[in-house]
């Protein structure tokens, strides 16, 4: 016999030619659920290129901290907010520090300014989850967290668009390492993202009042509650 | 939003501004060592100088233990501090304490 004629071919299943004789069946091609997804080019960087930020933009700025041209206090949320969520996307440097601490100021001083802006950063925020970049994902987790303590009623304001940003933890919510005995620094320096994910999970909890949990679980089935029992 | 700890410089007389007469480098951290840091990161010697330069008191958080909280540098831009500690241990021995 042929070495031809002994080769398998390869087969999809639940097809006719799975059913002869010497044909090997392979599984589905992989779905890509954990690839990583290029980002588009985002408003922030080309709002920062023409200096339309209120930002300094000097080389002698002592340690991780923005100057601002114009205090925060004064600045119009609504323009400005969403597109400081949009450069969480943003992986480069300076881009990716600006966005970063620029959302953290803005957060940390917002106050009653920051609950009606928050239907417009679901998107921004969806789509630094769905590029599935490990770093993008670990910042924007903390920033959900210091986003629902920034102010009054914002962590129930999101509970209406859990099922827009709660899939993508879904799918990363196992993604721990087991080191057996020994030491996961990327948990000290809070980069591992099944920890990040079950810290925001539990913070969202907490925050979203009487309807957050069955919203979680809804969306994260093997979430437990943090609140009750 | 009034200050938590405001400080009475007036035995100082600061028309032109006190020099200091010693610096010492802080070993441990502590709050005033905080409020150090913060006022060094933006440019200034401490408290004393910006008020004098500035002519008005440093925003602080209404919380204890009561951290400045923003601060104008001399180019007009404005710097934001957390509420909580931001000086790290290994930047500690880089702030100066000034004795006037």
């Amino acid at each position: 016999m042929s070495a031809a004629a002994c080769q398998s071919l390869q087969a999809q299943g639940f097809t006719l030619k799975a059913y002869m004789k010497n044909s090997k069946v392979v599984g589905p091609p992989s779905a890509g659920a954990f690839a990583e997804r290029p980002a588009k080019p985002t408003a922030f960087r080309k709002f920062y290129e023409r200096g339309d930020f209120p930002i300094a933009l000097e080389h002698d700025t002592k340690g991780n901290r923005i100057a601002w041209k114009v205090e925060i206090e004064k600045l119009d949320y609504h323009h400005y907010l969403p597109l400081f969520f949009d450069g969480l996307c943003e992986t480069v440097h300076p881009y990716e520090f600006f966005a970063r601490q620029g959302v953290h100021d803005m957060l940390e001083h917002g106050g009653s300014k920051i609950l009606p802006v928050i239907p417009q950063l679901i998107i921004p925020i969806k789509n630094a989850l769905n590029t599935r970049k490990r770093p993008v994902i670990c910042t924007t987790l903390k920033v959900l967290q210091h986003l629902v303590v920034s102010g009054e009623m914002v962590g129930e304001a999101l509970v209406p668009y859990y099922r827009q940003i709660l899939p993508i933890l879904n799918i990363f919510k196992n993604s721990n390492r087991n080191s057996g005995d020994g030491i996961d620094y990327s948990q000290q320096k809070r980069e591992n993202i099944g920890d990040l994910i079950q810290e925001t999970l539990e913070a969202f909890e907490r925050h979203g009042g009487e309807d957050a949990f069955i919203n979680i679980k809804y969306m994260v089935p093997t979430y437990e509650s943090c609140m009750l029992n | 939003m009034t200050s938590v700890a405001t400080k009475s410089y007036d035995h100082l007389g600061l028309g032109d501004g006190p020099k200091p007469k010693s610096m010492v480098r802080a070993k441990r951290w502590s709050e005033e060592v905080e409020n150090a840091f913060r006022f060094q990161t933006a440019g200034y010697r401490d408290e004393i100088e910006y008020k004098i330069i500035m002519k008005i008191e440093p925003e602080r958080w209404p919380v204890e233990p009561g951290y400045v909280k923003k601060l104008q540098r001399r180019d007009g831009t404005y710097y934001y501090y957390n509420r909580g500690r931001e000086c790290q241990d290994k930047e500690v021995h880089k702030i100066k304490l000034y004795q006037y």
